[in-house]
C-alpha cells in the first residue's frame, strides 16, 4: 500500500490526463497569486452585488420581503398546535387578511397558512389529521379554486412539511438573515425566473403560458400584502390583469356536447366535496376546535366567472349548510364591498386592512352565536 | 446537507476553523469524523446507524480476513462483509423493485399476490458508501492492501463528508494513507480548493438548475408525444443537466477536501469529447467505471477468457452498472445499451482494419458526435420514469410523435446556448486539464471569471433541488 498521495503544490507537473490510478491521487495545484485574485474577486463581487441591489430597488423591490417558500409555510405550520387560530385558503385569504389588524381587534394573531393557487381542502385535511391541533380554523373560499381542485400549485408544501430535513430547517433560518436588508433576494429577480417571464416571440401554434408575476410582499410570518407596483404602475397592473384573462381562456371548462355553455358541476360532485370537507371539520370539532368560512371579495371578470360558474346558493350556501358552519361573505356586508382590487382578485394593502377591520368583529360574532346555540342545545 | 445550501457554508466554515486550530492530529481527525456524521445526519439522523454498521462490519471483517490462513474462513468473512453491505443496499434500494417484479411474475402465472406497500425511504448516497466500503474488504481479501491500522482512520474513510453521498468513490489506498499523517492545506491548495467549490456550485446552481432544468422538466414532465425540436432539446438539455449536476458535485467534493489538504481523484474528464465508448467511460463517472472494472469485470474474467466471455462479462458489468443507479428496468436498459455500445466498438476495432484517416480530425470529430448522439439515446432511458415514456420520447425525437410543442423559446434558447458551449468546451479541453489551463491563464482573467461565477451564484439565489445523484 502506498504511504501517501501525491498532492503536489508549488511545482506544477506536466499535464497529466491519465485515466485512473487506484493507488494514488494526483491533485496538482496551479501556481497563481491566489490571495490577490481571490480578494480582488471578492471586492468586485461586492461592488457588482451593490449595483444589482440598486437596480432591483429601482424596480420597486424592497427589503423585509421574505420568500414565500415551502420552508416559510412550514415554519408557520409548526406553530399550529394547541388552540392557535389558523387561516387556510388560497391567495385571496393570503393577501386580503391583515394579521396586524386581526390581532389588534381580536387579541389573537392568527397563523397564515393559506397557499396561493391551492385549495384549502388539502391543508384542512392535513390539519384535521393532526391531533395536536385543537384551535380555530378560518377557511377562505375562492369558489373557483375550492370546488375544482383538491390541491393546487403549492400542494407540494405538505410533503415538504412532513419531510423537511434538519439541514433544510437550518438553511431556512440562515436564508432569512439577509432578507430584511437585501431587496434583490426575491424569486422574481432570479435569472431562472427572469428567463421564464422574458418576452420572447411565441412559436407557431403555441399559446402564451399562464404565469402570474410577483403580486405580493410578505413578512417573516407570512403577513402578505399586494405589491406597490400593482398599485402604482399601470403597465404592471395591466400585465397582472392580462394574466387572469389568459387563465380564463386557457382553463375554461370545455363546452357542452352541443356547443353550448359548459354544463354546471353536478350536484353529486358538489355534495361529495362538501361531505369530504365536513368530515375533516368534524375531526377538528371533535377535539374542541372551531371552524368558520370567509369569502373574500372579487370584481371585474371574476364576477362573471365565479357568479355564473359557481352560483352562490349552489356552492357557498350549500357549503355552510352541509358543514353546519358559519361563514361571512363580502356579498352580505356593504362595508366589505366597493374595496379596491387592483387586478380584480386581490385587495390592495389599505383595502385589505379595511376588509379585515370589517370582517373580524362580524366573524367572531357569528362564531360566538354558533357556540351559544350549541351550548343552548 | 446540500453543498448548495447556506447550511453547508456555515458548516464548512466551522469545520475549516476547527481544523486549523492547533489541536493534535488525532483530535482533528475526530472532529472531521463528527462533522461527517453531522453532515449525513442533517438529512436523516437515524440513517447514521447504517454508516456505523457498515464501518464496524467491514473493519472487523477485514481484520479477520487478514488474520486468517484458511481460504474458506477468508471467504466466509468476505461474505459477511458483502452480505452486510449488499443486504443494506438490497433492502433499502431494491426491496420495492424486487417485490414489484415478484408480484408481476406471480400475476403472470395467475396468482393474485398483493403485498403490503413497500414504504421504505432510500438513505442518501447509500450506493456510494456501500461500494466504497466493499472495495476495502475486497482489497484486503484480494491481498491488494493490508487492513487500516486505525479504526478512526477507517471510520473517516467511510464517512469523509466531502465525498460521502455522491462520490467520487474513493479507494482505500487512495484515502486511508492520507489520514495517517497530519495534513494541512497550503495556501495555494486552500484557494484552489475554494475555486473548485465555486466552479462546482456554478455548474450545479447556474448551468444545471437555472439554464437546463426548465427545458428538461417541461419535456420529461409533459407526458405527451412531442415535436422533434422539443424532444431533442429536452434530451440534450438533460445530457448537460446530468453532467453539470454530477460533475458539479464531484468538483465541490474535490475542492472541499483540498481546502482541508486532502486529495480526491477526478470523477470526470470532459466526457462529451469522448471518441467511442471506452473513451467515454474513461471520462464519465470514472470512480464508478473503474470500480466496476476492478471489482466486477476483472474478477468475472475480463477479456482473458476468450471473446465470447469478454462480451458476456462486459454486458453483465454494464447491466449491473445500470442497476446500481436505480431500482428500475429503465436503468438496466441504460446500462445494457452502454454494454452494447462497448461490445459494438470492440467488434469494430477487431474486424475493421485501421485506416490512416482514422487519426485525422474530421474522422475524430465525426466519431465524437456519433458517440454524443448515442449517449443521448441512453439518457432517454436514464431520465424517463417508465418504458412507455422513454419510447414516446424516442418516437418524438425521430419524428414519429404527434408533434406537440411544450417548450417556449425561453427554455430552448438558454438550453441551446449552454449545450453548444458545453460541447465546444469539452472538445477544446479534451486533452488537457483545468489546472493546466489555469496555470497558463493571465491572473486578471482568472479574477474576472471567478468574479463572474461568484456573482452568478449570488444572483441565482441558491438552488431549487438536490443533486440528481443523491437518489442513487
Amino acid at each position: 500500500m502506498p504511504s501517501s498521495t501525491s498532492n503536489s503544490d508549488g511545482a506544477y507537473p506536466a499535464v497529466k490526463t491519465s485515466f485512473f490510478d487506484p493507488e494514488t491521487v494526483d491533485r496538482p495545484v496551479p501556481v497563481r497569486p491566489w490571495r490577490v485574485i481571490l480578494f480582488a474577486s471578492l471586492a468586485a463581487l461586492i461592488a457588482l452585488t451593490a449595483l444589482w441591489e440598486v437596480y432591483w430597488r429601482g424596480k420597486g423591490f424592497v427589503g423585509n420581503d421574505f420568500k414565500n417558500s415551502s420552508s416559510l409555510w412550514t415554519q408557520e405550520r409548526r406553530k399550529a398546535v394547541g388552540d392557535e387560530t389558523v387561516l387556510l385558503g388560497s391567495s385571496r385569504m393570503y393577501y386580503d387578511i391583515d394579521l396586524d389588524i386581526w390581532e389588534e381587534l381580536s387579541g389573537i394573531r392568527p397563523l397564515q397558512l393559506s397557499l396561493e393557487g391551492t385549495s384549502p381542502r388539502i391543508t384542512l385535511k392535513e390539519l384535521a389529521e393532526d391531533d395536536r391541533f385543537t384551535g380555530t380554523v378560518i377557511i377562505g373560499v375562492t369558489k373557483l379554486v375550492f370546488f375544482t381542485q383538491f390541491g393546487g400549485v403549492r400542494e407540494d408544501v405538505l410533503d415538504y412539511y412532513t419531510d423537511e430535513t434538519p439541514s433544510q430547517r437550518i438553511g431556512h433560518r440562515f436564508s432569512q438573515l439577509p432578507e430584511p436588508f437585501l431587496a434583490f433576494l426575491d424569486e422574481q429577480t432570479r435569472p431562472k425566473r427572469q428567463l421564464t417571464i422574458a418576452k420572447f416571440p411565441l412559436r407557431d401554434g403555441m399559446k402564451p403560458r399562464f404565469d402570474p408575476r410577483k403580486l405580493e410582499v410578505v413578512t417573516a410570518d407570512r403577513n402578505a400584502k399586494v405589491w406597490t407596483r400593482i398599485m402604482d404602475e399601470e403597465p404592471y397592473r395591466k400585465e397582472a390583469q392580462d394574466q387572469w384573462l389568459l387563465a380564463f381562456e386557457l382553463f375554461a371548462p370545455p363546452p357542452a356536447a352541443d356547443g353550448g355553455p359548459p354544463p354546471p358541476m353536478p350536484d353529486a360532485v358538489i355534495d361529495g366535496i362538501i361531505s369530504e370537507v365536513s368530515a375533516n371539520i368534524e375531526k377538528i370539532r371533535a377535539r374542541g376546535g372551531r371552524v368558520a368560512f370567509v369569502q373574500p371579495p372579487y370584481t371585474g371578470p371574476f364576477i362573471d366567472v365565479e357568479d355564473f360558474g359557481f352560483p352562490q346558493e349552489r356552492f357557498w350556501d350549500r357549503l355552510l349548510t352541509g358543514t353546519n358552519s358559519v361563514g361571512v361573505t363580502f356579498k352580505d356586508y356593504p362595508e366589505m364591498q366597493g374595496l379596491y382590487l387592483p387586478e380584480w382578485s386581490h385587495l390592495g394593502p389599505q383595502a385589505a386592512r379595511d376588509f379585515t377591520r370589517s370582517l373580524v368583529p362580524v366573524l367572531y360574532a357569528e362564531m360566538h352565536a354558533r357556540d351559544n346555540a350549541i351550548e343552548a342545545e | 446537507m446540500l453543498f448548495n445550501s447556506l447550511t453547508f457554508v456555515a458548516f464548512f466554515a466551522i469545520v475549516i476553523g476547527l481544523y486549523n486550530l492547533p489541536f493534535p492530529w488525532r483530535v482533528k481527525k475526530f472532529n472531521l469524523l463528527i462533522a461527517s456524521y453531522l453532515f449525513y445526519a442533517a438529512w436523516s439522523p437515524p440513517f447514521v446507524i447504517l454508516l456505523w454498521i457498515s464501518t464496524v462490519v467491514d473493519w472487523k471483517a477485514a481484520q479477520w480476513i487478514h488474520n486468517s490462513d484458511s481460504t474458506s474462513k477468508r471467504r466466509l468473512f468476505l461474505s459477511l462483509s458483502l452480505a452486510t453491505n449488499l443486504g443494506i443496499l438490497g433492502y433499502f434500494k431494491y426491496g420495492g423493485f424486487l417485490l414489484e417484479n415478484f408480484t408481476a411474475l406471480m400475476a403472470s402465472i395467475g396468482i393474485d399476490y398483493q403485498p403490503a406497500a413497500w414504504n421504505i425511504i432510500l438513505p442518501v448516497g447509500i450506493s456510494f458508501y456501500t461500494f466504497q466500503t466493499m472495495a476495502y474488504s475486497l482489497d484486503v481479501y484480494l491481498k491488494r492492501a493490508a487492513p487500516a491500522k486505525s479504526l478512526l482512520d477507517f471510520s473517516l474513510f467511510v464517512t469523509f463528508f466531502p465525498q460521502l453521498v455522491a462520490g467520487p468513490i474513493v479507494r482505500p489506498s487512495q484515502l486511508i494513507p492520507q489520514f495517517a499523517e497530519p495534513k494541512r492545506a497550503t495556501s495555494s491548495q486552500f484557494y484552489w480548493g475554494l475555486g473548485l467549490i465555486t466552479l462546482g456550485l456554478f455548474e450545479k446552481i447556474v448551468l444545471a438548475d437555472t439554464f437546463l432544468a426548465p427545458a428538461v422538466d417541461a419535456v420529461f414532465g409533459s407526458g405527451k408525444s412531442l415535436a422533434p425540436l422539443d424532444a431533442w432539446t429536452g434530451v440534450l438539455a438533460f445530457s448537460g443537466q446530468i453532467f453539470f449536476d454530477f460533475s458539479g458535485y464531484s468538483t465541490i467534493a474535490i475542492g472541499a477536501a483540498l481546502c482541508l489538504g486532502f486529495a480526491l481523484p477526478n470523477n470526470f474528464r470532459f466526457p462529451y469529447a469522448a471518441i467511442g465508448f471506452s473513451d467515454f467511460w474513461r471520462r464519465w463517472h470514472i470512480s464508478l467505471s473503474t470500480w466496476l472494472r476492478d471489482y466486477l469485470y476483472i474478477p468475472l474474467g475480463g477479456n482473458k477468457k476468450g471473446p465470447v466471455r469478454t462480451y458476456i462479462n462486459l454486458s453483465i458489468t454494464m447491466l449491473l452498472g445500470g442497476l446500481w443507479h436505480g431500482a428500475s428496468w429503465t436503468f438496466v436498459v441504460w446500462g445494457g445499451l452502454h454494454g452494447l455500445y462497448l461490445a459494438g466498438e470492440r467488434l469494430l476495432r477487431e474486424f475493421v482494419p485501421k485506416q490512416k484517416w482514422f487519426s485525422g480530425w474530421p474522422f475524430k470529430i465525426a466519431m465524437a458526435l456519433v458517440t454524443y448522439f448515442l449517449v443521448n439515446i441512453t439518457w432517454v432511458f436514464f431520465r424517463a420514469q417508465s418504458f412507455e415514456e422513454a419510447m414516446r420520447m424516442l418516437a418524438s425525437m425521430f419524428g414519429f410523435g404527434a408533434g406537440e410543442k411544450v417548450l417556449y423559446l425561453n427554455e430552448i434558447l438558454p438550453a441551446a446556448l449552454v449545450i453548444a458551449g458545453m460541447v465546444v468546451t469539452h472538445w477544446m479541453m479534451r486533452s488537457t486539464t483545468k489546472e493546466a489551463v489555469i496555470e497558463k491563464a493571465p491572473a486578471w482573467l482568472i479574477g474576472v471569471v471567478w468574479t463572474f461565477l461568484l456573482f452568478m451564484l449570488v444572483i441565482a439565489q441558491g438552488s431549487d433541488s438536490a443533486f440528481i445523484y443523491f437518489q442513487f
